[in-house]
């Protein structure tokens, strides 16, 4: 059994119905989905239990009327762990308190998708300009970056 | 009783925009806020708009220095989405340029670190040195800055005869000139006392804070992409991969030195063992890419690079997301500039210590990294801003 098919396992035994899929995407890439309440606990299970504890990166992905938060732990293997949340509602837990690396990742799906990650220390906008518009989330499929909104100079909000 | 001291956005520590804002007793810092949001450029909403071959060239303007790693990445994710695989050349002189360019990338950082310590001659050798690698990098690739070499499917170029004789020749002299400097730097006490115990970064801060590259191994931590995750035919190239426990500023300068060598060697074993056949698979220039996510990762001149798409069976990406090294580096900034119990850090310790990530501003962008521990400041709008002034211009009426 590789080494992916492994870790796999241990995570499907440790959380059965929990997760809602979990495949192998390729040599040293998994991909598991979780729900919402499930996710932080995931994390801090691959994190402290499996060892894997190295944040690389965390994304946000806009599907329509959901937005998908991975989470990319492992030095090596690369485990992403997705949950899916509402779009009207796109609440998460944070992660920072298991992974302090997460910190800017997580802002920066907050300032460029909407993701409002709960327990976040400091969840204010990152890489927009203090004047962006509120409520407009560039990475938003419904953003169109054909008709972008005066950056500057221009009336605000 | 503490100052705040700003420096920045436009300092000679860093030529990029950048804002610290020191909180200073006497000469010691207390508190420390990182602003890099003044460059943002929408470059993966941009990606999201383009065909896989026009973004090509888009990810390579991410950051200049790194571009060899940009496209390498941005190469091996889209070729992951395909299911293909670069020829077995192809694969070799994607190494032999991404190394040149870790060299090129580390001679520039030592040159500037050196220069924000003060010392300028240094800084003058290793750029003039540097230019000899670009000289490589343009007979190579045929670009001396954005090389533009690595495509979908392979390699833009072969490598002639002439050419690889004239890079060993420039191998032989940057070795040479690296175990001089590594000479100079360590018996240089200036130097030495600048560095040393300076910006100490424990392993377990590093990996917590998830710092990546150089920085990271200089705290001691073995992390490699090359090694843990090879992407380009690494397993079969034997390389050291160079750590230093020291944990501070002279350990990064020490690791990149190192990391030098090493690169030289790699090149050499690349060279030695070229594979021949094509260098390129015929992929046509517009595609559908299948529908699924491809992740790939590659160690950068700076650190580990992340590159992770979603194909929705387009001709472009539906999501794509960078996540550039120095935005993985930027957190431990705040924590090697912060004084705590028995760590002193000084104001002439910053060109030191912020110069140790090797950031760069352009690529991580666009970032505000404020005292969690304190919540001192609050970050107003524009609005806030007016409405303020509107506010006390009324009253004074």
């Amino acid at each position: 059994m590789s080494d992916e098919e492994d870790i796999l396992r241990k995570i499907t035994e440790k959380f059965g119905e929990g997760v809602l899929e979990a495949r192998v995407l390729g040599r040293r890439r998994i991909s598991i989905l979780v729900p919402p309440d499930a996710y932080k606990n995931v994390v801090k299970y691959v994190a402290q239990d499996l060892g894997l504890e190295f944040l690389s990166c965390l994304s946000g992905v806009d599907y329509g009327d959901s937005l998908e938060v991975v989470a990319h732990l492992g030095f090596s293997t690369q485990i992403l762990i997705k949950t899916r949340v509402p779009k009207d509602n796109p609440v998460i837990d944070s992660i920072t308190d298991i992974l302090p690396a997460a910190n800017l990742y997580e802002r920066e799906a907050h300032d460029l998708l909407g993701i409002i990650f709960r327990g976040h220390p400091n969840l204010g906008r990152v890489f927009l300009p203090e004047d962006w518009p509120k409520g407009i989330y560039p990475l938003r499929k419904d953003y169109a970056p054909e008709h972008p909104k005066p950056l500057r100079g221009g009336e605000v909000g | 009783m503490s100052f705040e001291i700003s420096i920045g956005p436009q300092h000679p520590i860093h030529v990029e925009p950048l804002m610290l804002r020191l909180s200073v007793e006497g000469e010691l810092i207390v508190d420390v806020d990182v602003d890099v949001s003044y460059i943002h450029r929408g470059i993966e909403k941009a990606l999201e708009a383009r065909p896989y071959i026009q973004g090509l060239y888009l990810v390579e303007r991410i950051c200049g220095i790194c571009n060899a790693a940009h496209s390498l990445c941005y190469c091996l994710n889209v070729e992951q989405l395909l299911g293909k695989e670069a020829p077995p050349r192809a694969k070799y002189l994607r190494i032999v340029v991404e190394e040149l360019s870790r060299i090129h990338s580390h001679l520039l950082w030592l040159g500037h670190y050196f220069h924000t310590l003060g010392f300028e001659t240094l800084f003058m050798y290793f750029w003039r040195d540097r230019e000899r690698i670009m000289d490589m990098l343009e007979l190579i690739t045929g670009n001396r800055v954005t090389t533009s070499y690595n495509t979908i499917g392979g390699v833009r170029r072969d490598l002639t005869p002439e050419a690889e004789q004239r890079l060993r020749r420039t191998l032989d002299y940057i070795e040479e000139r690296m175990r001089y400097y590594e000479k100079v730097i360590d018996s240089e006490p200036t130097i030495l006392a600048r560095t040393q115990g300076v910006g100490i970064l424990k392993p377990s801060d590093a990996v917590r804070l998830g710092v990546v590259g150089p920085h990271l191994r200089a705290s001691g931590v073995k992390h490699d992409v090359r090694l843990d995750d090879p992407y380009s035919g690494h397993d079969e190239i034997p390389f050291n991969v160079i750590t230093w426990d020291t944990c501070d500023c002279y350990a990064r300068v020490k690791v990149r030195i190192r990391e030098v060598y090493e690169s030289v060697n790699i090149i050499r074993y690349a060279l030695d063992h070229m594979p021949s056949g094509d260098y390129r698979l015929k992929i046509p220039p517009f595609f559908k890419a299948p529908p699924g996510e491809s992740l790939s990762r590659v160690e950068a001149p700076r650190g580990e690079l992340v590159h992770y798409s979603i194909s929705d069976g387009g001709d472009r990406p539906y999501r794509y997301k960078v996540r550039t090294p120095t935005l993985a580096n930027l957190l431990s900034v705040v924590e090697m500039l912060r004084s705590r119990d028995g760590y002193e850090v000084y104001i002439a310790d910053v060109p030191a210590i912020l110069g140790g990530i090797d950031p760069c501003i352009c690529c991580s962008a666009r970032v505000m990294v404020t005292d969690e521990a304190r919540r001192r400041r609050t970050i107003m709008t524009l609005e806030d801003v007016i409405k303020i002034s509107r506010e006390r211009g009324a009253k004074r009426r």
